[in-house]
């Protein structure tokens, strides 16, 4: 191994990135957009507002105290509806996803409950729902526990189960701060794997891996080299989502040895991919397809978007022997979490999982011709 | 490397094959130091092949190749360390300029006295030493590979097909190029399918068909043993000249343009012939004279034309 061989192929390997825009917009600037967007749309979710409307037909003093509560909720946002309409095409014609139609009979059917003690007096109130509706079922589920809270209240009698909240977390995390580590994860995955098929097949395809191969360069020297650069790079990448995460959206992660013991693993494991790849596929092309079938399905499964559990249990089962899975994990668990155990328990897994590779694409990467 | 290496290069008994197909067939030559050798064939004869085997890419199936006396396929480490190579097709980094490209091959080397300036100059590539390597034609990349070749100041010199693929300047300017190492005394092993290449640059030349070599010698000699004639060519002639010359015993082949061809021993033969058409009043417009190269030494060896164009320009 020859600290200079490497260092010359470093600066090589580091000209040649700023030299090419495209890739510099890939490997930095392109995360950040994703931070940047992703950010900004989940902003507020945490603050979110079901919209809805309602017709109030009975238009009484009781009814519009039934329309006040419901407001009174600052999950709601409503709007009226002229009750002399037929609600249900109103809803058709203005695309509205839920018209809750209060009925004409509210404020005498309440009369007779409360003063004349009628326990058979009761009243409907009608969902009028677009099923296609993604929010429909929530805003639905929302007002029946509304509904349901005035029906116990009227009853009288207290509450035999009240619910307490306690979060695990020491504080309030948002959206964001769960989404940047699984960003880190996966934009350190594209350029490890993209970088070793890119440097491999395409440098073995023009001729330039044969040159080389002329030359006292190591084969440990030149995977070294490369592993360096796109740990250096991933380095880079990190440290830009990092800040645009602190200064645009004040995320609060915490910052501790895991998160390079992440990325390097990351690096390692996906290098490894790359250059089994580049083995298996003889053109450059078609490493760069196998790359892409492998990257796909571990950036949309792997939790790096959304959370595994809103997948079905056998996709989440198959997550989780997803390499990529453990890094989103691992980063997390140590993030956000602080949990020791869990980003140890990735790390291992991880780290297994890189050295069985990595050792397999250093093996399979061969300079000789056959 | 043994001190009393006699040769360069020794190749005995090479053998190569992929799979069912015998790439090289069980092939014996040596190179002296300091000389131009040409390995002269068509597309697919052995060339590349046996010179990567050489060059320590390729292993052999068979048979034993030494480079200044160390085996290639026992030292690869010690060897690359002695030769420069120009592979075919030569490509470096897209986006390394020319400085660059040889500062950092001359790196790989770990040579810290390596002249980049003087490498530049050789290569004449002195104007271009900003531009990044894709911006260069195919004559200033190949320019840039012999350069870089270079860079260890090796004692074997290996440039397969140097010049394939450009166009006559081009090819021109690396010619000079390699004149220029022919005089400063390099050991240099040249694939190539043009023979006026092999004619204007080798010492020695080696010619391959179908993975053996069928003939071995300085083109001097290989035109001398193989093709010692004379191709005379008679341009718009007379109906009659090519009964006439059938008559006194040579055998004419008819050309195109109503031009004929024979082929003459002597240089006497050539005066026989023009007197006899003077005598019997017929006529033709041009006359060309000329000795035959290693291209149709090569056709008649083997059969078959070095490349398309010559067995185009044959057969008319």
């Amino acid at each position: 191994m020859s600290l200079q061989v490497i260092c010359a192929n470093l600066i090589v390997s580091i000209k040649s990135f700023y030299r090419e825009k495209t890739a510099v917009f890939f490997r930095i600037a392109f995360p950040v957009l994703l931070i940047l967007v992703f950010g900004t749309i989940f902003m507020n979710q945490d603050n979110v507002r079901l919209d809805f409307n309602v017709q109030d037909l009975d238009g009484t003093d009781s009814s519009a105290e039934l329309v006040k509560t419901l407001e009174f909720n600052p999950k709601f946002k409503i709007t009226m509806v002229d009750p002399a309409i037929d609600a249900a095409m109103y809803a058709r014609e203005n695309k509205l996803s839920l018209v809750v139609v209060i009925p004409k009979d509210y404020e005498s059917s309440l009369i007779k409950r409360i003063k004349r003690k009628d326990l058979k007096a009761a009243v409907t109130v009608s969902y009028i729902y677009d099923p296609s509706s993604t929010s429909v079922d929530t805003k639905m589920q929302i007002l029946n526990s509304v509904f349901a809270e005035i029906n116990q209240s009227m009853s009288g009698k207290p509450q035999f189960i009240t619910p307490a909240q306690t979060s695990i977390l020491k504080r309030k995390y948002r959206f964001i701060d769960f989404f940047v580590p699984g960003i880190i994860a996966m934009t350190v995955m594209t350029a490890s794997l993209f970088g070793a098929v890119n440097v491999n097949a395409e440098l073995r395809q023009k001729g330039v891996i044969k040159k080389l191969s002329t030359t006292p360069i190591t084969h440990t020297d030149w995977i070294l080299s490369n592993v360096l650069y796109q740990f250096l790079l991933s380095v880079i990448s990190t440290i830009s989502i990092l800040i645009v995460s602190y200064t645009v959206f004040d995320v609060s992660l915490l910052l501790n040895l895991w998160l390079p013991v992440f990325v390097v693993l990351d690096v390692f494991a996906f290098v490894g991919i790359g250059m089994v790849l580049t083995r298996v596929a003889k053109e450059a092309e078609s490493a760069a397809a196998a790359a892409n079938a492998i990257m796909f399905p571990m950036m949309f499964l792997s939790g790096t978007f959304f959370p595994v559990e809103m997948m079905p249990d056998f996709l989440q089962n198959f997550s989780r022997i997803l390499p990529l899975y453990y890094v989103n994990e691992g980063l997390r668990a140590s993030m956000i979490f602080a949990d020791n155990m869990v980003a140890l328990r990735c790390s291992v897994i991880i780290g297994v999982f890189a050295t069985v590779v990595f050792i397999l694409g250093t093996m399979t990467t061969k300079w000789e011709e056959g | 490397m043994t001190k009393e290496a006699e040769h360069a290069i020794e190749v005995k008994k090479l053998t190569k094959r992929y799979g069912d197909l015998l790439a090289v067939n069980n092939i014996s030559f040596t190179v002296r130091k300091g000389e131009v050798f040409a390995f002269l064939g068509p597309n697919g004869a052995g060339k590349t092949t046996t010179a990567e085997i050489i060059e320590t890419i390729r292993a052999p199936s068979s048979g034993k190749v030494c480079l200044l006396g160390m085996d290639v396929t026992k030292k690869k480490h010690k060897v690359v360390q002695h030769i420069g190579v120009l592979p075919q097709g030569f490509s470096s980094f897209d986006r390394i300029t020319v400085r660059e490209t040889i500062e950092y091959y001359s790196r790989l080397f770990n040579c810290r006295n390596t002249d980049i300036d003087k490498l530049i100059e050789l290569a004449n590539l002195k104007d271009k030493s900003k531009e990044q390597f894709k911006n260069l034609s195919g004559g200033l990349k190949q320019r840039l590979g012999i350069a870089i070749a270079l860079v260890n100041n090796p004692e074997v010199v290996f440039l397969d097909e140097p010049t394939t693929g450009l166009d006559p300047r081009a090819r021109r300017e690396v010619w000079d190029v390699l004149l220029g190492l022919k005089k400063k005394g390099k050991t240099v092993f040249l694939t190539t399918h043009y023979m006026e290449e092999a004619e204007l640059l080798a010492d020695t030349v080696a010619i391959i068909s179908k993975g053996s070599i069928v003939a071995m010698g300085s083109p001097g000699d290989l035109i001398e043993s193989n093709a010692n004639y004379l191709a005379l060519t008679l341009g718009a002639v007379d109906e009659k000249v090519f009964e006439i010359i059938k008559k006194i015993r040579f055998e004419p082949v008819r050309a195109n343009h109503n031009s004929i061809k024979v082929k003459v021993e002597h240089p006497e033969d050539v005066q026989k012939i023009l007197n006899t058409i003077k005598d019997s009043g017929a006529s033709f417009l041009s006359l060309d004279v000329r000795k035959p190269n290693l291209e149709e030494v090569f056709l008649k060896l083997t059969g078959a034309a070095l490349r398309e164009d010559f067995a185009e320009k044959v057969a008319q």
